[in-house]
């Protein structure tokens, strides 16, 4: 890997946080955000060609996988960008669905549902529910200027840098470069589309491998998880009850044994 | 002499009215108050007995020579070095006494005159017979400075001399601001402890020089030392070693005794109450100069110089105060000056080898000066605390006792024939000529103007119209006040014969000087006797007094009645004439009067300059080593205003601190 | 059909999660906030198939699994908090609760 396509990489991620900057909400007007957008989309474009020219040689490049990248990343920049908060959500829908994709892409069917469900499906809906309940008017004066923008974005990509630079240096540790995915079923080295699709009696499918493996090794954080979610249900609903007048009062709010007659236990 | 009695004396003189004093201070307030005078007065008479026990014990041994008449007498090792007593060394960390002559006559002297001080203060300090506001306090004081002073005495070595040299300058602090909350008496008392400092510096690097010469401290061994010329190793002693010792002792007498230059502090010190004037200013504790000089003969009579400017200085020293006490119209001041004058009598006799004469003189002095005093105090207790002679006059007829004694001791100060002063003065006088013919000529001119001002006082005060000031009710003192009045004019008269023999031919017929007094004292001062070493005496001890030889004591009676004389013709007879005199040179009148601005000479070419420089030290203190300080601290304080910063209390604020670390470590761990 | 090497997938994963922590950094909404904090999640996600994926093992899926129920609990605890602070002080604004008390 030669040094060009670290500063290349470097310069990209360079233009894409200037880009990341741009966007965010600032009190400037709205062409130089349209302006860092483009800037931002430039640099994802940048990036994903520059990925898919390494890889071209290795003749592992599959064009989904740059479209739902390049979407992800996108829409996860809007996420963050956008002044309006319902916006932010809705976009969050976007970047869960691209990331599912790319589950797919790796053989993750369960887990790419899974995410679908959970997150767009309840999730978000919580967080919609929330915005509209705390925050009628779409965009808050807060909403319309960012925390620090400079400092958060110079922090945020000298952390992207450095994970993402890895792949740049020959020397990395692990080889992380050189990464290539075994073989991913017994039978199919060569890349056999259909075979892989389908379920067949040695590779029973990721659901059925998924689930094997919950209720096999991963039994107990099986168990613990639905404990752990009981827990938080339980927490929320403590967390946000309000209290009732007499409550505030001190009194208890129902009286035991006033309604009709006396109540016996047991 | 029984070494067991001497010591137990020894003890008794210092411990009693240290005991009584002591007595006084915590139990006088409480318990005793106005019957405080009674342990400090049994204390000091306790003193008084054992004295005359060691004059006895000394006066019983035959004197052959200087050695058996000295008695030292160890009292108890304070540290123990561990040295050999060759060296000497180990010795000076013991409490010694050392009993001669010297000491005897001295401790009787002291106190004697103490113990009347003593009684007389019980009415003094008294108003309409209610003990004044500080009574307890003073008795204490009183009993302290006996000891103090008798401890200065007693001592045999120089450590102990210095001791009780600071412990009477103390004492004298003390008491001089008696009355400290008046700002003139407080302020006394200051100057007279910081020009004894002064004094007391030279003093203190004298005794560090002796040590460092003789490696010892006590008089056996130094002046044995000092005898022989040369140290215990062997190594020759030069003159100037010796001259350089004295002149640094005389350091310290010329602080104590009030000579030029540091004697400005003696007229002030009469912001005291008048019995501390007369036992410590002029009695016991500014003579402590004079012993101290007679004691160390052997080390001053080796140096010419030093010999000569102790001489000189207390020449001069005499005629100087006696012109600046004509003019003064504080009577008390008037005697200062003559104190000042008289020790300057002293010193001038011990610097012309008469150190048995100058010993004489404070004997006899400390008689009739004390005497003066306390009159002086019981004319100001009688006047309601006034002792300006403008304010009165003609007192004869109302204070009659007051009058006789203070005649009496006027007539020995002035050097009357025949009572004491006379003849202690016209010695020192006689010595003086025979040494030096300018010494002897101060001293004759100071003998007529001494004359003069003390008939002055006399006859302004107690002669001439009947004058008392407004609304104060003059009368006698009780007494308590007029017996020691009485017994030391006794003394003022009769002092001077223990040095007198009875001898056809002599004074008027039948007086001889130089009698039992000095032929008792003459073993202890023998250094200047013989005057063995590097000085020699001009001229042989044993003047003719036969024949002519009396000339001079004839020439001296003879200019103290002029000088009375003069005395009375000025201020009874043709009392407008002073006046005259004092217009016609004005230049004159005020130099004397305003004591020769000494006191503004000081206060500007010395205190002034240190007070600027106490300011410059505050100044460097306050900004510059305070700035450093602040500077330092400075340093944490800016490191806080930067580190403030960091805790905004907005959570993103902190969100972003952690992600900018995290993204540097993962900076330095993956890049680097 | 070939599959794109690992490194790119960590690399999509540190970019989503590098977009998600400059989100939780720089706005000021609480609720974007937490938003910002779920596209971090994703990232994570997307980084923990693709090393399972590498390893040919089931263990990174199960844990991806286990964080998106950590991630749904999370969500519904700060959500219920975030509620309780609106009620407190009225609005969403983070700054709101950054004056340092005592």
């Amino acid at each position: 890997m030669s040094p060009i396509v670290a500063y290349l990489l470097y310069g990209l991620f360079a233009v894409g946080a200037a880009g990341l900057y741009l966007a965010l909400p600032q009190p400037h007007p709205a062409s130089t955000r349209v302006a860092g957008l483009l800037l931002g989309l430039g640099a994802i474009v940048g990036g994903l060609i520059l990925l898919g020219a390494r890889a071209m040689d290795s003749g592992s490049t599959n064009v989904f996988f740059y479209i739902f990248a390049a979407i992800a990343i996108f829409t996860a920049a809007r996420v963050v960008t956008h002044p309006k908060p319902v916006y932010s959500a809705v976009y969050f829908v976007a970047v869960v669905v691209a990331v599912a994709a790319l589950l797919v892409l790796q053989h993750a069917e369960f887990l790419a549902v899974a995410v679908i469900i959970i997150y767009a499906g309840a999730i978000l809906v919580t967080y919609v529910f929330v915005i509209m309940m705390a925050q009628q008017t779409g965009s808050a004066q807060y909403d319309t200027r960012a925390r620090e923008p400079f400092v958060a974005v110079l922090v945020g990509f000298a952390s992207m840098a450095a994970v993402a630079g890895r792949i740049a240096d020959p020397n990395a540790m692990g080889t992380v470069a050189a990464c290539e995915p075994k073989a991913t079923m017994p039978a199919n080295v060569a890349g056999d589309a259909a075979s892989e699709d389908t379920p067949t009696q040695d590779d029973p499918g990721n659901t059925v491998r998924m689930g094997r493996s919950l209720l096999g090794p991963y039994v107990i954080a099986l168990e613990v998880a639905g404990v752990l979610l009981l827990v938080a249900m339980i927490g929320a609903i403590a967390l946000v009850k309000k209290k009732l007048p007499a409550e505030a009062r001190g009194e208890s709010p129902v009286v035991i044994g006033q309604v009709g007659k006396e109540v016996k236990p047991f | 002499m029984d070494e067991q009695t001497l010591r137990t004396c020894g003890i008794l003189i210092l411990l009693l009215p240290l005991g009584g004093a002591a007595l006084a201070g915590a139990l006088g307030r409480p318990v005793l108050r106005g019957r405080t005078h009674w342990p400090v007065i049994l204390g000091v008479l306790g003193a008084v007995i054992c004295s005359f026990i060691l004059l006895g014990q000394v006066r019983g041994v035959e004197a052959t020579n200087s050695h058996s008449v000295t008695a030292v007498v160890s009292v108890y090792e304070w540290i123990a070095t561990g040295a050999e007593a060759a060296s000497g060394a180990a010795k000076w960390f013991r409490v010694v006494f050392l009993i001669d002559p010297l000491t005897c006559i001295m401790l009787v002297t002291v106190t004697g005159v103490s113990l009347l001080v003593i009684i007389y203060s019980r009415d003094y300090m008294r108003e309409n017979g209610h003990p004044e506001r500080g009574y307890e306090r003073f008795f204490a004081f009183l009993g302290l400075f006996v000891f103090s002073m008798c401890a200065l005495v007693l001592s045999g070595n120089f450590l102990l001399l210095y001791l009780g040299w600071e412990a009477v300058g103390l004492c004298s602090y003390l008491l001089i601001g008696f009355y400290y909350t008046k700002p003139s008496a407080a302020a006394a008392a200051k100057k007279a402890f910081l020009v004894n400092r002064i004094g007391d510096f030279g003093f203190g690097l004298g005794i560090l020089l002796i040590y460092l010469t003789f490696n010892a401290l006590d008089y056996e061994t130094v002046f044995a030392m000092a005898k022989a010329g040369e140290t215990a190793s062997g190594v020759p002693l030069t003159e100037g070693r010796f001259t350089a010792i004295a002149l640094l002792l005389f350091c310290g007498a010329v602080g104590k005794s009030a000579q030029l230059p540091l004697y400005v502090w003696l007229p002030d010190a009469m912001e005291g109450p008048s019995p501390v004037s007369a036992l410590i200013h002029a009695a016991t504790m500014v003579t402590a100069g004079v012993y101290m000089v007679a004691r160390c003969g052997a080390i001053f009579t080796q140096s010419a110089l030093a010999m000569t400017v102790v001489a000189v200085v207390g020449g001069v020293t005499a005629l100087y105060a006696a012109t600046i006490a004509l003019t003064q119209q504080d009577m008390k001041r008037v005697l200062a000056y003559s104190t000042i004058s008289q020790l300057g009598y002293m010193f001038l006799g011990v610097g012309v080898f008469a150190a048995t004469s100058a010993i004489f003189h404070l004997y006899t002095h400390a008689f009739f000066k004390a005497l003066l005093f306390l009159a002086a105090g019981s004319l100001m207790h009688g006047m309601g605390g006034i002792i300006d002679m403008r304010q009165f006059g003609g007192l004869k007829r109302i204070m009659p006792w007051t009058c006789l004694t203070f005649w009496i001791g006027a007539l020995a100060l002035a050097g009357f024939p025949l009572l004491s002063g006379f003849w202690s003065k016209d010695e020192i006088i006689h010595r003086a000529f025979a040494h030096n013919a300018i010494l002897g000529m101060i001293g004759l001119v100071t003998a007529v103007l001494t004359a003069f001002y003390t008939f002055r006082m006399v006859f302004r005060a107690f002669h001439g119209p009947q004058r008392v000031p407004e609304g104060v009710h003059a009368h006698e003192s009780g007494a308590w006040m007029l017996v020691p009045l009485c017994v030391l004019a006794v003394g003022a008269i009769g002092a001077g014969y223990a040095n007198v023999e009875f001898e056809r031919g002599g004074f008027l017929g039948c007086f001889e000087p130089g009698g039992s007094f000095e032929e008792f004292l003459n073993p202890a001062v023998i250094a200047f006797e013989r005057g063995a070493g590097h000085a020699v005496a001009a001229a042989d001890h044993e003047t003719e007094y036969a024949g002519g030889g009396h000339g001079l004591m004839y020439l001296s009676a003879a200019l103290a009645i002029l000088g009375i004389f003069a005395a009375w013709w000025l201020y009874v007879k043709r009392k407008g004439i002073p006046n005259r005199v004092a217009n016609a040179l004005p230049e004159a009148y005020d130099l004397s009067y305003n004591k020769y601005y000494v006191d503004e000479i000081y206060d500007a070419a010395v205190i002034r300059p240190l007070r600027g420089g106490g300011r410059l030290a505050f100044g460097i203190d306050e900004y510059f080593i305070d700035g450093i300080l602040w500077l330092v601290t400075a340093i944490p304080r800016l490191l806080a205003i930067m580190l403030k910063s960091f805790q905004g209390g907005s959570l993103q604020g902190y969100a972003v601190t952690m992600a900018a670390g995290f993204a540097v470590i993962l900076l330095l761990m993956l890049m680097a | 059909m070939p599959e794109p090497v690992t490194s790119h997938y960590i690399v999509i994963g540190a970019a989503l999660f590098a977009l998600g922590l400059v989100g939780f950094m720089a706005r000021r909404n609480l609720i974007v906030m937490f938003l910002s904090t779920e596209v971090m999640f994703q990232g994570v996600v997307v980084n923990l198939v693709a090393f399972a994926r590498m390893h040919n093992h089931l263990e990174g899926q199960a844990f991806a699994l286990f964080l998106l129920v950590v991630a749904a609990v999370e969500a519904a605890l700060a959500l219920g908090l975030v509620v309780l602070l609106h009620r407190r002080k009225g609005t969403l604004d983070s700054e709101a609760w950054a004056a340092m008390r005592g």
